[in-house]
């Protein structure tokens, strides 16, 4: 059967990179669009799909980045996103990625990907792990047996890139041949003969392919049963029917009767394809592998990563931070002396975001960047998920958390996005209510620029540990409340892979960007807000209505009311206005060492910011929303506000 | 015989994955099906998961205890 595609040259094609977590899919992406979606070597780097128009020879290229997927049927929710996005009848081309060192496992997805009968080719990813395993896979008989172009790839260093985009256009032009997946001859009889009885009123509703319909139906797809229920219920009780009566014939539970024959296939397309030659000896990557997934090494190495994390952010961005300070004060001055009236307010607003940016900032923040960057790259994460997952068991929590959690410390908005990776309702909401408690970079930064600074190393480790332990007591109370038990873990453990040098300062970069770009204004826009509300006197309203909470319940002066209600748009601001709100260029000579701890514990706890808030709104509704501001700001009150009284 | 009751080092068959639709799916996504070949790398401190490797790839997941007890397997030998 020829499917040809007429589309006039001008249309838009709509190519979706499509396949297993951490095969490589946003690699690739990257490579053709420009370093855009985020990489990382852990399954669930990508959890919603992300779009770029792209012009490849001569075409308009519309270029799907889609979260992995272990199979269409979707478990996790960022696996439904990729599904719903396959299944929405919009692609035009999808490119299977698979991570060729894993070709039998990947080959799952690629059958099923088959049955959609939707032009496809095969881009064979991380060949050169492959050939590390002494793999060699013989591309002309799979694609002789499949149908489909198959490509080998390097994508990391952007080898065969070319090549496979060229193959995705000549696919989409000139059609491609089926060859669909040829199951036993029972399981081809039990298909056509529900087939014979599809009703036209489907073929009308569902845009996706009947025989793959089907086989969607006999491997217990609940969202299909429910369409096809609604349309004719009697077809779908011959369906399930002949279910059964297959389930019976082979003696397998009927849920995983057909997945056992798509298996079967797989392992005897892989045998006709792949042949193991020997393998090389152990590399470096494995023998450090092998430290750290004993128990000494792997609690040394992710004690070692936090420390690592803070100390070198801390030592660094001092050291910028000193080292820019004289330069940036003498600008100032300069600026002031030249300057007089509205323009002053003006020049001073954006010379004070400037110097916040500069100075206070990005000494810190790049450190750190680089290092989550690091730990995403090299496979750290799931290796501490698994160090730390029966330790998390007693907090209500397990290992795929991890994940989350690490990332929190860069930003708080990819964290919470990143639990859709877990499976169970009950370990996602958890998960993203205990988030906003993990002190993220611009929490960082104010420790480390405020406690860090002025009370020394002890207290600011101490914070850190106070924070861990209120994020872990938090979840262990919410875990208690539910009523649900969490099955526990199975998650993916990628091999150990080099951080790539030109990845890592692109994720960086990128970051960096993002907080010029978006912060940096909103920093420089509050910084003449606030000389704006103290020219009128609006600061002075709400440092009275927050007074209740600065000066009673935290003994802090009034004046930080505005500084901690800025806080809310964005953590930083707290601190960079803490020196015009105090009218002061060293707080230690306001605040004393009491306060300083009070107003450092309190911002790191207290109400997420905007961004984190409608995140959550977004990833678990209003409920979860509120929930998480209403624990966050009792908390902080709590904690801060005990700080505050005992000491 | 379940997973739960291998020792590091140990190598069996998967003989079946009970549990629920959710569990077998998940085990299977990572090439976990009944008749593969594998071996207990590590078993995780404080009754953390167990890290199994597929021995034919080699490729490697961790598998949570409660989630193991599901997973029967055929022991082969130590
Ligand atoms: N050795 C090797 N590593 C690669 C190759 N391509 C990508 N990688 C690395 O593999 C890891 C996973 O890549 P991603 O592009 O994030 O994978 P993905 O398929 O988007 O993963 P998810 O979004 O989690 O589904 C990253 O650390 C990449 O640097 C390759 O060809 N060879
Ligand atoms: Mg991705």
């Amino acid at each position: 059967m020829w499917k040809s595609l007429t589309k006039s040259d001008n249309t838009e094609i709509v190519i979706a990179l499509a396949g297993q977590p951490n095969c490589g899919k946003s690699t690739i992406f990257n490579a053709v669009a420009g370093f855009k979606v985020n990489t990382g070597n852990f399954s669930g780097t990508t959890v919603s799909y992300a779009e770029t128009q792209v012009y490849i020879g001569g075409r308009t290229v519309r270029l799907i980045d889609l979260p992995g997927t272990y199979s269409i049927s979707a478990i996790d929710v960022a696996e439904r996103v990729a599904r719903d996005y396959l299944l929405s009848g919009q692609v035009d081309v999808i490119i299977n990625v698979v991570d060729a060192s894993l070709l039998s496992r990947s080959l799952e997805l690629t059958l099923q990907l088959m049955e959609m009968n939707v032009p496809m080719v095969i881009a064979l990813n991380m060949i050169d792990d492959a050939q590390k395993k002494g793999m060699e896979i013989d591309i002309k008989a799979l694609t002789s047996l499949t149908g489909l172009e198959a490509y080998p790839l390097i994508a990391v260093q952007g080898s065969g890139v070319h090549e496979l985009f060229d193959a995705a256009l000549r696919v989409s032009e000139n059609g491609f041949r089926r060859v669909p997946p040829v199951y036993d001859r029972d399981v081809e009889e039990c298909i056509a003969r529900i087939e014979a009885r599809y009703p036209s009123l489907l073929r009308e509703r569902l845009k996706v392919d009947t025989r793959f319909v089907i086989i969607r139906l006999l491997e217990m797809d609940e969202e299909f049963e429910r369409i096809v229920a609604e349309v004719d219920r009697e077809f779908l009780e011959y369906v399930i029917e002949n279910r059964r009566s297959l389930a019976e014939v082979h003696d397998w539970p009927e849920s995983g009767v057909f997945a056992s024959h798509r298996h079967a296939l797989v392992l005897d397309l892989f045998e006709q394809v792949v042949s193991v030659k020997s393998r090389s000896g152990m590399g470096l990557s494995e023998k450090i592998d092998r430290f750290i997934i004993n128990p000494v090494g792997g609690l040394a190495a992710t004690v070692g990563v936090f420390f690592l994390m803070f100390a070198v952010s801390f030592w660094f961005g001092n050291l910028i931070a000193g080292l820019v300070e004289a330069p940036l004060e003498s600008l100032g001055v300069f600026l002031m002396s030249h300057t007089s009236g509205y323009t002053a307010m003006l020049v001073s607003g954006v010379y004070d975001g400037f110097t916040a940016g500069v100075g206070i900032v990005l000494p810190y923040l790049v450190p750190l960047l680089v290092i989550l960057s690091l730990l995403e790259d090299t496979g750290l994460l799931p290796r501490i998920a698994f160090m730390a997952d029966g330790l998390l068991h007693r907090f209500g929590l397990h290992g795929k958390s991890v994940v989350p959690i690490i990332m929190g410390y860069g930003c708080n908005v990819p964290a919470i996005m990143a639990a859709r990776n877990l499976e169970y309702e009950r370990d996602r909401i958890i998960t993203m209510l205990m988030v906003p408690f993990i002190a993220c970079s611009a929490r960082t930064v104010i420790i480390l620029a405020l406690a860090g600074k002025y009370l020394g190393a002890g207290y600011t480790t101490l914070i850190y540990l106070g924070n861990i332990a209120i994020a872990l007591g938090v979840s262990s109370v919410l875990s208690r409340l539910s009523e649900d038990m969490s099955p526990g873990i199975i998650m993916d453990v990628p091999p150990l892979r080099k951080p790539y040098l030109h990845v890592v300062m692109r994720k960086v970069w990128v970051r960096i960007q993002e907080f010029l770009l978006f912060a940096w204004p909103v920093i420089a826009i509050s910084s003449i807000a606030l000389a704006v509300f103290s020219y009128v006197g609006i600061d002075e309203v709400i440092n009275r209505v927050l007074s209740p909470i600065t000066t009673f319940i935290l003994d802090l002066p009034s004046e930080l009311g505005i500084t901690l209600f800025l806080g809310i748009f964005r953590k930083e601001l707290t601190l960079i206005m803490l020196n015009s709100a105090l009218n002061t260029a060293d707080v230690s000579t306001v605040l004393s060492s009491v306060q300083l701890l009070v107003l450092v514990v309190f911002t790191a706890l207290y109400i997420p910011c905007i961004a984190t808030i409608s995140t959550l709104w977004k990833e678990g509704g209003w409920k979860v929303a509120l929930l998480s501001i209403a624990l966050n700001t009792t908390i902080a009150l709590v904690v801060a506000g005990s700080l505050a009284f005992l000491l | 015989m379940t997973l739960l009751e291998l020792k590091e080092g140990d190598t069996a068959v998967i003989s079946r994955v009970s549990g629920g639709k959710g569990i077998s799916a998940r085990m299977a996504g990572l090439g976990l099906h009944a008749g593969k070949k594998i071996r207990v790398v590590r078993a995780a401190p404080f009754r953390g998961p167990l890290l199994i490797e597929d021995i034919s790839s080699g490729a490697r997941a961790m598998i949570g205890r409660g989630i193991a007890s599901h997973v029967e397997i055929l022991d082969e030998k130590r």
